[in-house]
Parts: structure tokens; C-alpha cells; sequence
């Protein structure tokens, strides 16, 4: 992979990513029921996605063409 | 001995190590080098940079803004979670490219990035002038949260104004002294007891006063479900003010004049690896939302005072602590109030000496330029701290009103890097346009138009005015916007550059 179409992924991805923390999407997961892990759906649905997000830039950083750079 | 005298002593040990750690942390390192006090010689570590980092996480604004707002606003509370999470994404493209473009040109602040590209004088007197202000504002910030900490776990012994003092001679002592360095260091030591205090004493509140968080969120979801939801009939904050606050902060994270500067003094691996991590570092916070949300229903905001003082009452009047504990929560609100304040008054006094005085003085000698900046330390803490004791603003809104100017910087910087016919033309009226709407609506006009965050509605004018402007003005010819916006790393020569420190700061790390 070049590493201006890497750059482009990451940048698709990474907004993907955010937008589920926003609205309109974020109005999926807002709501108080059901409780998860003890949290209400909206608390749990944004820790979600950024265990999510910490897992796709890892992957993402491993594919990364450019990652030895200095 | 009484709890308060205890937590007295606690927290002036804590001060007393912070200062000792700052100190010796700036000594062995050649005092006089500009270069050395403005980036640590360009070699932070991976380890500091993560602590640098997880300083900036935990501020006065996490704990005892975040709890606040979970206490009396519910839901809303969590676009801290969802900002701090995100904000740090774009470093990964960005940083690497501003950290080469700065090695390239010497750089060592925000003002200096701008002024390099666009060559205007005036751009950088604005620029460094906005960035002050802003500073000083998010200054005040820590300051409130550290007067709050003494005043409270002194069960208010310690009257408000001279708290702050107190903190604030102490952050100046070490940054004017050690620079970066001290900085990275005490952050270090304060990350450490942050993390601890917040999860221990977050999970003993919720299980003191409820049980489990399971618990506790089905009677306040019993109570009120739309407390624990955005944009509905009863809940706190509509659904555009809930994601324009985000946005803002999101987009405003990077532009501050200390992340900014991160991007110099670390390398491309490090600054991948950080963003990598930052996600993670943001879930450190979610204790203190806990020990907001359990304060829901139990007790009284009126017994309180304001909301972000939630967190310290609960520890003193509602849970019968010892004094010891009290004293290391309240080291820890003082770490995390100290360890935001030495990196942004760091930043305040680079930017205002490299974007005001330097261009207003421009023979100024190397020596000359670093008394100015070492005693910028002291007056913008000085302004900060009239802010903060006569100011009276919670510490969410005193930190949302500065993201609102901060955040005027990124269309200039984007289009720095990305953009070869932006004009400087186009950057200055940007930046003026978009902090004159911002600050219209914050100041002047009781709403904003579908509730939306002042500073993006002057981020939306600011970028308009860019590029209209940029297209009727002479576009520029110069080398220097081809080098900053087809930078490859190709400069052999640049990476040697950035060699020499890299050896000097590990021979001392060692």
C-alpha cells in the first residue's frame, strides 16, 4: 500500500469512527436502557467505540507502509 | 491531629515533591539553550511523551469538571469521554508532518509554524496574541480547580485566593527554571498518582453510597431515563449542542499551543504510538463520571455550592474518610490541576514572545529572548489568576470559551500543509473573522443558532473568509509553500539534524 492511500484509509476509517459518537448516529446508542456491564446503553456504546477506535488505529498502525519513519 | 491538618500536610508534602522532582529534573541540562527550553533539545522520549500525554488527560477540568457535570447534567457529561477519546485521531497524519516541517525551519512553537509559511509579521502578532489569551483562559481553569482542592480539603481553611497562589508560585518556580524537561518529568511522578487516586477513590464512592454501578444506574434510569440520555424532552443539552461541543473540542485538541509543540519534540514512531494509546487513556476518566453520577439523587446541589465542587464534598462531608485520604485526592486534583498548568503556561510564554514581542522587537539576543519568555511565565500567571479568583465561570464553560478561539487556528494550519493557494490574505481575515464571530456569540447574543458550540460557527465564517478570500488574492509563489505542502521526508540532512539532541537527552536519561 502507498503511503497516500494509507492515508486516505485512515482518514475514512477514523471519521467513521468518530461519527458514532455523534449525532445522527449516535442517536442509536442513546438510550438508558438496557444496562450493560453495570452502565446504562449510552455510557456503554461510546466506551465501545473507543475500545473499538484503540483497536482499528492498532491494526491500522501495523499496515502502516510509513511506520518506521524517524 | 485533625483530617484537615493531615490533608494540609499531604498536600504540602505533594507540592514540596513536585517542586523537588521539577528542579532537579531541569538541572544537568544546559539552562541557558534556548533550544533545550522550548523542546527539551527535540528528543522526548516515547515514556515522557505518554506521560505528557496522560498529564493532559487529567486536568482540573476532569476532575472536578467531568464529575460536575455528570452530577447536575447527566449524559451530556460523557462527550468528555467521547472527545478526549477521539481528539488525539488526526496526530497520526498531522503530526509527523508538522515535526518534519519544524526540524526543516528551526521551529519551536504554533506562531512560528504560521509565520514561516505565510511570512507575515502581523499574522504572527495575532496569532500569538489569540494564543496568549486563550492560554490564559484555560490557565484560569487549573487555577479555580487547584482553590477549590486547597479550600475544600481543608474544609475551608485555606480561603480560595490564596490557594491558587500558593499552587500557581510553584508552577512558575519550576517551569521558569526547568523548562519542558521539568515539565515531562513532574508529569511522570503526577500521572502515576493521578491514575491511582481517581479508580480507587471513584469505585469506593459508587460502592459506599450504592453498592454496584448496576445499582446505582437502575435507579437513576427508575428515576429519570432521560437523565442518562441526550436531546430528549428533560435532558440537559439538545443533540447539535451535544455534537458541536464534541466537534469543537475534537478539532480545537490539536491546535492548542502545547499539543502543537508536541509535534516537534517527538518523532514520527513516538507520535503514532501515542495516538495509538490515547483511546485507552481517555476510559481513565470514567471513575470520576461514576462518582459524579452517584452523587445523583443523594445529595442536594444547594449543599454544594457550584457542580465542580461535587467530587472533594463528596470525599470530605459525605463519606467519612480518614484525613490521610483526603489529603492524597487532594495531591492528586493538585497534580492534575499542575500538570495542565506548567505545559499550557509553558506555551503561553513561547508563543507570546516568538509571535508578539519578537516581531514587534526583532533584534532581540538568544539571552534577552529567554528572560522575556521566563518572565511571560510570571505575568500570564498573574492575569490567570484574576481571572480565577474574580472571574466566578465554572471550569467547563472557562474551557469550552477558550476551545472557541483555539480553534480559529485550523483553518490556517490545514491549509499550511495542505493547501498551496491559500493566501496569507486569506489566513489573517480568517482567523480575525472567525474570533469575532466566536466572540460575539459568546459575550453578546444569549443564543446561537440551533444551540451549536459559538467557536464552530466562527470556525464555519473563519473558513468561508479563507478561502473567498484566498481565490481573489494573488496566490504565492514562494519555496516556502512547496516545501511545507510537499514535504516528503527525503531531507536526508534534516533527519541528522535531529540526531544530535536524540544523543545528549539519552546520555542524560541514563
Amino acid at each position: 500500500m502507498s503511503v497516500r492511500s494509507f492515508r486516505t484509509y485512515y482518514i475514512i476509517i477514523s471519521t467513521l469512527l468518530f461519527s458514532t459518537v455523534l449525532f445522527p448516529i449516535f442517536t442509536i446508542g442513546n438510550k438508558a436502557y438496557p444496562l450493560i456491564l453495570g452502565l446504562p446503553y449510552s455510557f456503554f456504546w461510546i466506551i465501545l467505540w473507543i475500545v473499538i477506535t484503540f483497536i482499528a488505529v492498532l491494526i491500522l498502525y501495523f499496515i502502516d507502509p510509513d511506520k518506521e519513519e524517524v | 491531629m485533625e483530617h484537615w491538618q493531615i490533608s494540609m500536610l499531604i498536600m504540602v508534602l505533594y507540592l514540596a515533591i513536585a517542586l523537588i522532582v521539577g528542579v532537579l529534573a531541569g538541572r544537568g541540562t544546559n539552562k541557558a539553550s534556548l533550544e533545550e527550553f522550548t523542546t527539551a533539545g527535540r528528543g522526548l522520549g516515547l515514556f515522557l511523551t505518554w506521560f505528557l500525554m496522560g498529564g493532559a488527560i487529567f486536568s482540573a477540568f476532569s476532575f472536578l469538571g467531568a464529575p460536575g457535570w455528570a452530577f447536575t447534567r447527566g449524559a451530556p457529561a460523557f462527550y468528555i469521554l467521547a472527545y478526549l477519546a477521539f481528539s488525539l485521531l488526526p496526530w497520526y497524519i498531522l503530526g509527523p508532518k508538522i515535526g518534519r516541517i519544524g526540524r526543516k525551519f528551526n521551529l519551536y512553537s504554533l506562531v512560528g509554524f504560521l509565520q514561516t509559511r505565510f511570512r507575515s509579521k502581523a499574522l504572527g502578532i495575532l496569532v500569538g496574541f489569540i494564543a496568549f489569551f486563550a492560554c490564559i483562559q484555560y490557565l484560569a481553569t487549573q487555577l479555580r480547580g487547584m482553590a477549590i482542592i486547597f479550600n475544600i480539603m481543608t474544609e475551608g481553611r485555606i480561603a480560595f485566593w490564596f490557594g491558587a497562589l500558593v499552587a500557581y508560585a510553584i508552577v512558575v518556580t519550576y517551569v521558569a527554571t526547568g523548562g519542558l524537561r521539568a515539565a515531562a518529568w513532574s508529569d511522570v511522578f503526577q500521572g502515576a498518582l493521578m491514575i491511582t487516586v481517581s479508580w480507587v477513590v471513584g469505585i469506593m464512592i459508587v460502592k459506599k453510597m450504592h453498592g454496584t454501578t448496576s445499582e446505582m444506574f437502575s435507579k437513576l434510569a427508575a428515576a429519570d431515563p432521560d437523565f442518562l440520555r441526550i436531546g430528549v424532552e428533560g435532558s440537559t443539552m439538545s443533540t447539535t449542542a451535544f455534537t458541536s461541543v464534541i466537534l469543537v473540542s475534537v478539532i480545537g485538541f490539536l491546535m492548542w499551543p502545547h499539543m502543537f509543540a508536541r509535534s516537534y519534540s517527538s518523532n514520527a514512531v513516538t507520535i503514532k504510538k501515542t495516538v495509538i494509546a490515547y483511546p485507552l487513556f481517555a476510559l481513565l476518566i470514567i471513575p470520576l463520571l461514576l462518582a459524579g453520577f452517584a452523587a445523583v439523587g443523594v445529595v442536594d446541589i444547594a449543599a454544594v455550592g457550584a457542580s465542580d465542587q461535587i467530587l472533594p464534598y463528596l470525599i470530605t462531608t459525605f463519606l467519612s474518610l480518614p484525613g490521610w485520604l483526603y489529603g492524597l485526592v487532594g495531591a492528586a486534583a493538585l497534580a492534575a490541576a499542575m500538570s495542565s498548568a506548567d505545559v499550557i503556561t509553558h506555551s503561553a510564554s513561547m508563543e507570546f514572545t516568538d509571535g508578539v514581542i519578537k516581531n514587534m522587537f526583532p533584534n532581540l539576543s538568544d539571552k534577552v529572548t529567554l528572560l522575556i519568555m521566563r518572565s511571560a511565565v510570571v505575568l500570564i500567571g498573574a492575569l490567570a489568576y484574576c481571572i480565577a479568583v474574580f472571574g466566578g465561570q465554572g471550569v467547563v464553560a472557562l474551557l469550552l470559551g477558550a476551545y472557541g478561539s483555539i480553534i480559529q487556528f485550523t483553518p490556517g494550519v490545514l491549509s499550511a500543509l495542505y493547501w498551496k493557494r491559500v493566501t496569507t490574505k486569506g489566513v489573517f481575515t480568517g482567523i480575525i473573522v472567525g474570533f469575532a464571530v466566536n466572540l460575539y456569540f459568546q459575550l453578546f447574543a444569549s443564543t446561537t443558532p440551533f444551540e451549536i458550540h459559538p467557536g464552530l460557527i466562527g470556525l464555519i465564517a473563519n473558513t468561508i473568509v479563507m478561502v473567498g478570500i484566498s481565490y481573489v488574492t494573488k496566490p504565492d509563489t514562494s519555496s516556502v509553500v512547496e516545501s511545507y505542502v510537499n514535504d516528503q521526508k527525503k531531507t536526508k540532512q534534516t533527519k541528522d539534524h535531529s540526531m544530535t539532541p536524540d544523543a545528549s537527552i539519552d546520555t542524560y536519561q541514563s
